[in-house]
């Protein structure tokens, strides 16, 4: 009988609605999901379902007007947002559709940012040794302008990796990206993510890419409609 | 560790960011401020040498009384130097010649400031006992040579020597006697100070500020009712003068202080914007709101710190150079380091900082870090905070450099609805030419609804611009058009010479020599120094002219407006029985043959004494009164540069007075020589070159003109910053745009033109605004203060418009020229990836 993993991620009854000039507009409803520790989780949905939001949620980028969210057993909807950014220093990684590197710094001053900002000691050394891993090692001192879309967002990859958190949250990982490129790239997102054991929830509309999680939930019209695969307990 | 990222980031973004623009902005601000305030500080400092040389001291004590001690002992306590001074009319006697003069008796110590230079022939020799040393004019009077005995009083004194420099001579040509010098260990000697006699005496002292202010505040309860503080009349007025020319300045560059940090504050939003994004991140990564404000606030904290340092450098440079040029003009000139301007240089740095550019810095740690998922727009909304700050920001900065709150105010509020009228007028032209930019169907089109989709940041340039075209060409019409005018107005054979001090027996043989030198004398005039008492028995309100050495931030004179305004020294008078030809009766009547007792006045000083025809006006003159009824009232054509007075007196009051006069001649520069001959002739009269008085205006007036050129370049500076900031802030909309038109099919050629009209529109609308305020100007200064008839000025009519057009396009092109060239290809990657 297999056991269990623990949960690290969990909601119950979340709902997002937001206030327009002359209406509100409910964009989550209901939503309660649990993802264990060190599980890849897809979550799919058309565009304008919702899937980004429940995202920022998750990832404490924002809160739900009801609800509960429960991140590494913590009470996210409890917390300020000083509170929530301590959090995400400490164990989140991020990954985003446009790369966002900040153009000011170089390759690997992005990939070290994370690791000065929670105050890590040699984040040279280990900033270097992912760039490594990505295969980016001699663009360590050129500027995000000087870089390709797939450098870009290798680097990125490796600035999500630096503080070796335990989930990452990826959004549209490869959609800015070629096929070919962002074959690549998602490649070295399941690498390092399998190595380093983190927690992986991403956002995609790419069935390839949702099919190489362990799981898959399915977001309509801001409600979870189905998920696929074990270890991923929902409510529907 | 976050400071490392803050500096990290800093170094990076002020190469290559919106940071090297603040950066200018606050470097020109303090610029503009240390060097305008240093280089005024340099100048009074000079001038006050100066002006402490023509009194021999800093400062003096009259007394008609004998010298009490223990004024001096007061001034040794409070460790001053100083010095005693006797001044007295005598009889001086050479063998059977005798002559008045004037003597001045010096302690050893004389002068405290400026130079005395003694010299007996070629050799320069030093003040001594039993020697006399005297004005060039005495030796020819008395027959006397180096070495001879002369007579003063009880004693004999031998000549040591000729006076050829004496710092506290009174001005040549209007003094009466000729001058003696001696030593005041002689004067008991002469036995010519009895009880009774007319004495001055004059305690001179020399120290610092402070010590001469303690010395004034001790000897209060001391002083005599007739002892005087000899208020330096020109230090006074040149300080007064000073404070104001530097007030002026410093409001004139406030202008450019205030558009520069415009610029930064431009800059600085535009910054904020760009970073939005790379703030979401950092949040997103960890960073809380409190970190990310302290991030970019050390961030804008080092880009003042430094541009504070450069600005402070290049301004004291500034000064130096200042320095250096003062020393040519001042030879004694003692340059003295002032701590104000760099204190007033880093406040501006930090109000300018804090006040303009801080708050949308600030407001970027505010972006949701939810930004990295989806982006949000900036706000568009007015930040009024903003606008409050900036407000209060050039508020306080005017207030601090007039150090006046009505003035501050009035100008606050002038500015305001200066840039009002405009941003109004601007809406008005844009909105007539809407229908012409619905079409949009060529590049005009385009280029005037690009103008009219960014009216805000438009008629922000279109204001600064304004500003700077209209200080160009005034400056330009007030030196070329104004002064030139003025000047035309002179008649070229009217009088450049005076020659005063001209006896009566004198006047037929100076009009003689003159003819043989086939030039003629103009009118003699009749001349004593009087002083007005009162009228109608009110006493007249003498002006105060303040030391600015006692009471440095006081440049106003306390006067009650309703009493009647003296002169505040003695006049010229002068009697005549016929109206002075460059002169015109505004109301009353002029002398008749049977007038008595009667007196023309000025009209602008009759104005100020408030006078009224039928006045009764007491007059002090070689110490007796007059009284005269006012009977008419003048207006004087001054710039005839013919003999004018104030007070004209009728004949019958002045029967019984000694007389010099004085006329007015035209020596031709070819003819200067005349005047040594005039000189040796006459050794008793003095000429006073017009030309070179006109001479020194012209000094002055291109120096103050390169004051004025100063700002002007660094207004236009800040203008042009202004005009960067504000293109680089519409780059991003721009490119956007230019990607967009250029996939539609739209030409480089199209392009560039639509830009050119765009800021070709600009322009003209800045050089036609600035035309329109110049012309205004330039008419209240033409008939004000210049008295000349009104005229239009043809030439600023194209030279306004033109100026603005072309600066502000090629300014714009140079900007743009790179987006422009970019190939669609990348324009569109660029516009993908944003």
């Amino acid at each position: 009988m297999n056991e269990l993993p623990s949960v690290f991620i969990e909601t119950r009854n979340l709902q997002k609605t937001v206030q327009l000039p002359s209406s509100s507009l409910t964009i989550l409803t209901d939503i309660n999901l649990t993802i264990n520790r060190g599980q890849s989780v897809a979550i799919v949905g058309a565009s304008g379902s919702g899937k980004s939001t429940l995202l920022g949620i998750l990832a404490g980028l924002d809160q739900a007007t009801q609800g509960e969210v429960f991140l590494a057993g913590q009470a996210l909807h409890q917390m300020s947002d000083d509170e929530r950014a301590a959090l995400r220093a400490k164990k989140v990684g991020f990954v985003f559709q446009s790369f966002l590197l900040l153009p000011a710094l170089t390759a690997l001053e992005n990939v070290t940012l994370p690791a000065e900002l929670a105050g890590l000691k040699d984040a040279r050394a280990k900033g270097l040794a992912l760039l490594e891993q990505v295969g980016l090692a001699e663009r360590a001192d050129f500027f995000p302008a000087q870089l390709s879309g797939g450098e870009q967002q290798r680097v990125a990859i490796a600035r999500a990796f630096i503080t070796k958190p335990e989930i990452l949250f990826a959004d549209e990982p490869s959609a800015n990206l070629d096929a070919n490129t962002g074959e690549m790239v998602e490649n070295l997102l399941f690498d390092l993510n399998q190595q380093q054991g983190t927690t992986l929830v991403l956002v995609t509309h790419k069935a390839s890419l949702a099919e190489r999680c362990q799981a898959q939930l399915v977001m309509q019209s801001g409600r979870l409609t189905r998920s696929t695969d074990s270890g991923a307990n929902h409510a529907l | 560790m976050h400071f490392k990222i803050a500096w990290r980031m800093f170094w990076r973004e002020l190469r290559k960011g919106e940071l090297w623009i603040i950066a200018f902005a606050l470097v020109l601000a303090v610029v503009t401020v240390v060097s305008l305030t240093g280089i005024t500080e340099s100048v009074r400092s000079a001038l006050m040498q100066r002006s402490s040389s023509f009194m021999a001291a800093d400062k003096v004590l009259r007394s008609p009384i004998p010298f009490n001690s223990a004024y001096f002992d007061t001034a040794a306590q409070l460790q001053l130097t100083s010095a005693r001074q006797m001044q007295f009319n005598t009889m001086v006697f050479a063998d059977d010649v005798m002559q008045l003069v004037s003597v001045k008796a010096v302690s050893a110590e004389y002068p405290l400031r400026g130079k005395l230079v003694l010299k007996a022939t070629d050799k320069i020799v030093e003040l001594t006992p039993g020697h006399v040393y005297v004005e060039k004019r005495v030796m020819q009077l008395l027959q006397l040579d180096i070495g001879d005995k002369l007579s003063i009083g009880a004693t004999e004194l031998i000549l040591g020597g000729v006076i050829d420099q004496e710092p506290d001579a009174p001005t040549a040509g209007f003094t009466g006697q000729p001058r003696i010098l001696m030593h005041i260990n002689d004067v008991a000697a002469t036995q010519v100070v009895q009880p009774g006699s007319q004495i001055n005496y004059r305690y001179l002292f020399a120290g610092t500020e402070a010590q001469l202010k303690q010395l004034q505040t001790s000897l209060e309860a001391k002083l005599t009712p007739s002892d005087r503080w000899q208020q330096v009349d020109r230090s006074s007025s040149i300080g007064s003068a000073l404070d104001r020319a530097e007030k002026f300045l410093l409001l004139a560059g406030l202008l450019g202080i205030v558009l520069a940090a415009c610029a930064s504050a431009v800059a600085a939003t535009r910054y904020s914007e760009r970073h939005r994004m790379a703030v979401a991140v950092i949040k997103a990564l960890g960073m809380t709101e409190r970190q990310t404000k302290l991030l970019y606030f050390s961030q804008l904290l080092l880009i003042t710190m430094l541009s504070m340092i450069i600005g402070l450098i290049l301004g004291q440079l500034a000064c130096f150079g200042a320095q250096f040029l003062i020393e040519k003009w001042v030879p004694d000139f003692v340059p003295v380091f002032s701590a104000r301007p760099l204190l007033i240089g880093i406040a501006t740095a930090f109000i300018c900082s804090m006040l303009f550019a801080l708050r949308p810095v600030l407001r970027l740690a505010e972006v949701p870090s939810l930004e990295v998922l989806r982006q949000g727009a900036p706000s568009v909304r007015l930040d009024v905070v903003h606008l409050v700050t900036g407000a209060v920001a050039v508020f306080g900065l005017m207030w601090m450099f007039s150090q006046d709150w009505v003035t501050s105010a009035l100008l606050f509020i002038g500015c305001a609805i200066f840039a009002g009228v405009l941003l109004l007028l601007a809406a008005l032209l844009v909105r007539i030419v809407k229908p012409v930019a619905a079409g949009q169907s060529s590049a005009l089109q385009l280029a005037l609804a690009n103008l009219r989709r960014r009216l805000w940041a438009n008629s922000f340039q279109l204001i600064t611009f304004s500003l700077a075209i209209f200080l160009t060409l005034l400056l330009y019409f007030i030196r070329v058009e104004l002064i030139g005018q003025w000047q035309a107005q002179v008649p070229a054979n009217a009088p450049n010479h005076f020659m005063v001090n001209i006896n009566d027996q004198q006047k037929l043989e100076l009009t003689t020599a003159l003819q043989q030198q086939q030039l003629s004398a103009g009118k003699f005039y009749p001349m004593i120094s009087g002083r007005i008492l009162s009228v109608n028995g009110e006493m007249l309100q003498e002006p105060e002219i303040p030391d600015s050495a006692e009471n440095g931030q006081k440049s106003q004179q306390t006067k009650n407006d309703n009493k009647r305004q003296g002169f505040g020294r003695e006049l010229n008078l002068t009697w005549l029985s016929e109206l002075p030809t460059n002169n015109q009766l505004t109301s009353g009547k002029w002398f008749a043959a049977e007038s008595r007792a009667e007196v023309s006045v000025e009209a602008r000083s009759a104005e100020r004494m408030k006078l009224t025809l039928g006045d009764k006006m007491a007059l002090s003159i070689g110490g007796q009164e007059v009284t005269a009824t006012v009977t008419s009232f003048r207006k004087v054509d001054w710039n005839s540069l013919q003999p004018n007075f104030f007070v004209i007196l009728s004949p019958d009051l002045m029967v019984d007075f000694p007389a010099n006069y004085m006329t007015a001649v035209h020596i031709p520069a070819e003819r200067a020589d005349l005047l040594n001959e005039v000189a040796r002739q006459f050794p008793t009269v003095s000429v006073i070159s017009v030309s070179a008085i006109l001479t020194q205006i012209n000094e002055i007036i291109t120096q103050v003109s390169v004051a004025l050129s100063v700002i002007m370049v660094l207004v236009f500076a800040a203008a042009v910053l202004v005009l960067i900031a504000q293109v680089q802030a519409s780059l991003d909309q721009r490119e956007q745009e230019i990607a967009i038109l250029r996939t539609l099919g739209a030409t480089k050629a199209f392009l560039l033109k639509a830009v050119v009209y765009e800021y070709l529109v600009l322009g003209l609308l800045a050089g036609g605004f600035a035309t329109v305020l110049v012309e205004a100007l330039l008419s209240v200064l033409q008939v004000r203060l210049f008295e000349l008839p009104f005229q239009l000025h043809p030439m600023l009519w194209w030279m306004g418009p033109t100026l603005g057009a072309v600066i502000i396009v090629s300014l714009a092109m140079v900007q743009l020229r790179g987006l422009l060239n970019m190939p669609s290809a990348v324009l569109l990657r660029r516009a993908l990836h944003a």
